[in-house]
């Protein structure tokens, strides 16, 4: 059993792990037995995997400026 | 030179913006963010050549872009004195290794079908980047923006592979904390 009692500290490490694929087969199982008992730990592993969906999403819509753009054709003409 | 004078035109009043965007989210500084822009133009003009068109041009361009955003975090990396960095996790958990009662995740109750929540929430998200520690913002955008695996991630910042977990994961601690104490509706 206690090899299956993990910290926090140590859940969260093996939730990032998971979220990569990269947890082997024991850390899974210890991890699903913590989750059991610590729903701290299972909302850690929502919040962050919905942060790393959501990494990607583009909100702003910034623009190059004039002078930026006429600096860069001015170079490319150069070359 | 007429004829290439309108096509660089073009080229940039088509794509710039789009190539600023994408940049800018990945390396967060205007003026870095234009440079990267200029040198994806310059290095597509020089190639053109060699440009096929079984990839769309916007894809071709993009896809030099990518490779001038890893080029800047390769840079980068060697500038970053990583032992520097205080690990500002490890009041997370107490003596017992446990959440403290302040660092406990809470429940955000998001609204996924809001818009204007999601919206606040990107806001949020984009914010908390920028606050990361250089190595943790270097290898959270390299893994989760540009998708690298990470072997590569670790060859192009000169990092061990048990460094790149440690710092991965304190960055989602530190995010994931940052998000929260500025998400208004807790």
């Amino acid at each position: 059993m206690s090899v299956l009692n993990i910290s926090c500290k140590k859940a969260t490490y093996l939730v990032s792990k998971k979220e990569q694929g990269k947890i082997n087969i024991f850390d899974r199982i210890a991890l699903k037995v913590h989750f059991k008992i610590c729903d701290l730990c299972k909302r850690f592993e929502e919040q962050t995997v919905f942060i790393v969906k959501n990494a990607k999403h583009q909100e702003t819509e910034e623009k190059l400026s004039e002078e930026v753009k006429t600096r860069i054709v001015e170079k490319i003409v150069e070359l | 030179m007429s004829g290439y004078l309108l096509k660089a035109d073009d080229w940039v009043n088509k794509y710039g913006d789009m190539l600023y965007n994408y940049t800018l989210q990945r390396v967060s500084d205007k003026g870095v963010a234009e440079d990267i822009v200029q040198d994806t133009f310059l290095s597509a003009w020089r190639n053109r050549e060699n440009y096929k068109a079984e990839a769309s041009e916007k894809n071709w361009l993009f896809a030099i872009c990518k490779n001038k955003i890893i080029d800047h975090y390769r840079k980068k990396s060697s500038s970053i004195i990583q032992y520097a960095e205080i690990d500002s996790t490890n009041n997370f958990f107490d003596e017992a290794e446990h959440w403290t009662q302040e660092a406990g995740p809470k429940n955000w109750g998001i609204d996924q079908d809001s818009t204007l929540e999601r919206k606040e929430f990107y806001n949020i998200l984009e914010l908390c980047k920028q606050k990361l520690q250089e190595m943790q913002k270097s290898v959270f955008v390299m893994k989760y923006l540009e998708d690298l695996e990470a072997p590569e991630i670790c060859k192009v910042l000169n990092i061990s592979s048990s460094n790149y977990w440690v710092i991965i994961h304190r960055a989602k601690l530190q995010l994931r904390k940052c998000i929260e104490q500025n998400w208004l509706s807790i």
